[in-house]
């Protein structure tokens, strides 16, 4: 039915849109910007700020559209569904892209939806109370062996960077934790500044972004420091195999023209490499990393395989 | 003294010309949010937000500030006028303010809504200017076991919400619980109860049901009952409140206050608790607990205070610790970010004109809603004397926008229908439907909250009854238990259901 | 609002309804939430408490039910089709219409349509009413809030 009723309606706007002769993009109309989250949260003040530089870049006009659920699936179906004439684009977060696929039949088809550019690359990492007798994961890890289970990690939920995370320590370095589900890194803080939890896991970026004079942090889970907490030492460093970062970034249909593709990712890399925005980018704590649309999409196989293995050891364990 | 002195500064950046005019922006766009069923804050702070970004800090964290407190003064006026809560923390008043505004008691209710939030305003802002640290660690005191005793707690008291039978309250609950639980399950990521649509996957938002069950249903069943419809069924008396009404309400008044401060500091459910609480408590100690449902002063007093004081306090969790107890909390802290400051301990020490400024202008912007609000109590009332097919489909359109806005889709407004048709059916049994709304917001904190007191103690159930504030809420809880049982309290609720049916 | 009594004859009708509104979502909870893991009490899996709630609920609304049996017989109050259909109708139409053709659309929609609810409507007052509320809702909503709706189809 509802189908229905949106190809009736898609089909009256197609016959009355080939009437009139269309303007070159992007100056037809404002391109909109579908966020997969809620207004206030981190990708929509992330891609709300983003925007008017997009906008500098392209003389365009861009309209932030936030249809949140569903962990971007209700976005990214929106997208493969929308016209594909370069008026549509999306966010485009991972890990939750990439795991929903291996969770469930998603209701959209990844064939279709094209990277335009990644932004941001912010490695997860985990934290406990500054008053903690914990340094570095290497202290947690003797105390996790000494005492199965004692030990409580707050993640936001199964599949998420911060329960990826916890299962590879676990299995790099033999030990058994418990994980305590929150809705949400707020809650979890919450509850580890009560200490209801002994640690959780958090993104660097929303680390070093908020008041963290209550904790610690053991570690970040990147390849190398990021550059927003170039002295923190990663996981890697300090003998663990642990390796989970969020990303998120812009996508596109992949029915869109191609040169209407690569100009709209250039716009971006121009607008990321604007110093006003750089600026803005800092206040926010934003652990930018540009990747173009190629090498994005060659890397999100790797990232896909690596997360695929972790998700097996999950599945086994529940 | 040192407070002082910080209060002073306080002002002195709250009265600036710049900080005042952005203070009453945000207090007059709250109300008009508030008065506008289904617009949230969350959703207009949300469309604000990159606007601040041209603002300096403190003049735009006061100007949605405002919007917040603004739209708890506005949002009591619709569930009074027209029974429409469109949060969780006004579904209490809308029991007694709309049956006092059916009596032609509209101005009394709004008045006294009014002189209560801002007496509640008053003290809980001083509440935090003086004690804002010691409740924070309070709030940090309450982990999963206490949490648990506590929804119990407040469930047990939602029985008191509805006017009939316990059972049929007690069954709304269970419904509400079993609404609250659909959506995909954060511990396992299965689907509950969802149906497999996608539009579920994030469980139901609190407006569709609100509008479904209170708003379109209220509009079906007046159009129904074509001879006793609209809101206003006897004469319009005076507008002011009587000195009876004064003389009744200030007690509750300053019960509310005090409920609401302490739970207002909780994160999650806090500010909802806050009101419903209060409500019960002022139901079980009055003389007269017939008179609650039918139009009681103290139903309207109390509830507001709490919510009022409640949406005060849930600031403190967020300026003392850097955590926001609410969604709304969490697009204050997106705000503070933008502008690079980051609430916290740090930031009280370092950039203290931040803090108390923000206090000092809570307090101001709660002056100007009065002074706005109470010569305005006169045109909200004369609204009702519009005739009724010229009201309804301004409500319609209004509830339809709403529940569209929330997540931008047809989905929730074909959804909120359904709960109007099921809201309709709900009246024809002549079941109530406050319980089975605090039963749907207080549910998920109270499952998440079990399940994650059993992961932590590994199982063993001793968690709840070893905890301090644990058994103290176990203990009132099961004390409640026993009045409800108690021969002579159902009595009093028995009378009270006659002497409505008569 | 006082429901018709019939002197003499048990039951009362309202409870149950309730009854089977009770019963009917519990068992709708039991079957969709059939295939959920219960899990155990220190790890409690996500079928666990719905099943908990859901038999509850059976539980009370037979309870409602029975106890409804041995009281005094009371009629629901008559249900009129006609109010019920409109205005749900109306509200439907409302959003696929607002999707699709935009807010004034659908704004009109809902106001013409709705008002058909009551009897008491009159064209001019309706047409007049739906012009000032659309116009209002527009500047309001759209442009003030910045609700995301397209004003206009095109």
């Amino acid at each position: 039915m509802k189908h229905l009723i949106r190809n009736t309606a898609l089909a009256t706007t197609l016959l009355l849109g080939t009437g009139i002769a269309h303007a070159e993009w992007p100056t037809d109309r404002p391109i909109e910007l579908i966020v997969a989250f809620a207004p206030g949260g981190g990708t929509d003040v992330m891609n709300r700020t983003l925007a008017p530089y997009i906008e500098e870049e392209l003389g365009a006009k861009i309209t932030i559209l936030n249809r949140p659920g569903a962990s971007g699936e209700i976005a990214y179906t929106a997208l493969t569904e929308a016209r594909p004439d370069g008026y549509t684009a999306s966010s485009l977060n991972t890990p939750g892209y990439l795991t929903m696929q291996m969770d469930r039949k998603v209701r959209f088809d990844p064939k279709k939806l094209c990277p335009v550019a990644r932004i941001v690359e912010d490695p997860g990492s985990f934290i406990v109370q500054a008053g903690s007798e914990f340094n570095s994961l290497k202290d947690l890890v003797e105390y996790a062996k000494a005492n199965p289970g004692a030990v409580t990690v707050g993640t936001t939920g199964l599949g998420t960077d911060e329960h990826l995370a916890m299962l590879q320590l676990e299995k790099s370095a033999g030990i058994d934790l418990t994980a305590v589900t929150f809705n949400g890194a707020n809650e979890a803080r919450t509850a580890l500044l009560g200490g209801h939890v002994m640690m959780i896991g958090i993104n660097v970026g929303e680390f070093v972004g908020s008041d963290h004079s209550a904790f610690k942090n053991l570690g970040q889970f990147a390849e190398q420091r990021s550059v927003i907490a170039p002295d923190l030492p990663t996981a890697k460093e300090q003998g663990f195999d642990v390796l989970v970062s969020s990303e998120r970034g812009i996508a596109m249909g992949c029915d869109v023209p191609a040169d209407i593709r690569t100009k709209f990712s250039d716009a971006v890399h121009k607008a990321l490499d604007n110093p006003e925005f750089q600026e803005k980018a800092k206040q926010q704590s934003l652990a930018l990393s540009y990747l173009s649309a190629d090498d994005w999409n060659k890397e999100m196989p790797v990232r896909a395989e690596r997360l695929g293995a972790i998700w097996k050891l999950a599945k086994e364990q529940q | 003294m040192d407070f002082i002195n910080l209060l002073a500064l306080g002002f002195g950046e709250a009265l600036t010309p710049t900080n005042l005019g952005f203070c009453l922006v945000g207090a007059l766009l709250g109300t008009l949010i508030g008065v506008l069923p289904g617009i949230g804050p969350t959703a207009t702070i949300a469309v604000l937000l990159p606007i601040t970004f041209y603002l300096p800090p403190l003049a735009g964290l006061i100007m949605l500030a405002g919007i917040y407190y603004g739209a708890q003064y506005g949002g009591s006026t619709t569930a009074i006028l027209v029974n429409l809560p469109g949060e969780a923390s006004s579904v209490v008043t809308a029991i007694d303010g709309y049956k006092m505004a059916q009596k032609g008691r509209a101005g009394s209710a709004l008045a006294v809504a009014a002189l209560g939030s801002f007496f509640a305003g008053t003290v809980a802002t001083f509440g935090i200017a003086l004690a804002g640290p010691t409740l924070s660690s309070f709030a940090l005191s309450f982990g999963p076991a206490e949490y648990v005793s506590l929804m119990l707690f407040g469930l047990l008291a939602a029985t008191v919400l509805a006017r009939g039978p316990v059972l049929k309250a007690i069954g709304m609950i269970l419904l509400g619980l079993l609404l609250g639980m659909v959506g995909i399950d954060a511990g396992s990521g299965e689907e509950r109860l969802t149906f497999s649509a996608m539009e579920l996957f994030d469980g139901i938002d609190f407006v569709v049901i609100a509008i479904g069950l209170f708003g379109f249903a209220e509009i079906i069943e007046n159009l129904e009952n074509h001879e006793a419809r609209g809101v206003l069924v006897s004469k319009l008396s005076r507008l002011w409140p009587t000195r009876e009404d004064f003389r009744r309400a200030w007690p509750a008044v300053l019960r509310g206050t005090g409920v609401g401060t302490f739970l207002g500091v909780l994160p999650g459910g806090g500010a909802t608790l806050a009101s419903f609480c209060a409500y019960s408590f002022e139901k079980k100690i009055s003389r007269h607990p017939e008179e609650f449902g039918e139009g009681a002063v103290e139903g309207v007093a109390g509830p507001e205070a709490a919510n009022n004081a409640g949406a005060q306090s849930s600031f403190i969790p967020l300026l003392t610790l850097g955590i926001p107890s609410n969604n709304m909390m969490a697009m204050m802290l997106s705000a503070f970010i933008i502008h690079g400051i980051t609430p916290g301990p740090t930031v009280l020490a370092t950039q203290p004109e931040i803090f108390w400024g923000l206090v000092a202008s809570m307090w101001i912007g709660n002056l100007m809603l009065v002074v706005i609000n109470l010569p305005m109590i006169g045109v909200w009332v004369k609204l009702l004397t519009v005739p009724y097919r010229l009201l309804y489909p301004a409500i319609l359109l209004f509830c339809c926008v709403g529940v569209y806005s929330i997540n931008n889709r047809i989905f929730d407004v074909v959804l909120a229908a359904g709960f109007g048709l099921l809201g309709y059916a709900f009246r024809k049994a002549k079941c109530e439907a406050g319980p089975l709304l605090l039963g749907f917001v207080l549910g998920p904190l109270l499952e998440t909250n079990i399940r994650r007191a059993m992961t932590i103690s590994h199982g063993d159930p001793s968690v709840f009854y070893e905890r301090p504030i644990s058994l103290v809420l176990l203990i009132a809880t099961v004390g409640m238990l026993v009045l409800m049982v108690l021969p002579s309290f159902r009595r009093t609720r028995e009378e009270a259901f006659q002497e409505e049916e008569a | 609002m006082s429901a018709p009594r019939k002197a003499g004859s048990t039951g009362d009708r309202p409870d149950f309804l309730t009854a089977a509104l009770f019963v009917g979502f519990g068992a709708l909870g039991l079957w969709a939430g059939r295939d959920l893991t219960l899990g155990t009490v220190s790890a409690m899996g996500p079928g666990y408490l719905p099943r908990v709630v859901c038999w509850l609920l059976i539980v009370v609304g037979a309870a409602v039910g029975g106890l409804g049996l041995f009281r005094d017989r009371e009629d629901i109050a008559r249900p009129r089709p006609w109010p019920v259909i409109v205005i749900l109708a109306a509200v439907i139409g409302f959003a696929f219409v607002a999707e699709y053709f935009g807010f004034v659309a659908g704004s009109v929609w809902l106001l013409l349509v709705g008002s058909v609810a009551d009897r008491d409507s009159r064209l001019r007052e309706v047409l007049l009413l739906t012009a000032g509320l659309t116009a209002f809702g527009a500047l309001v909503f759209i442009v003030g809030l910045g609700v995301q709706m397209p004003i206009w189809p095109f």
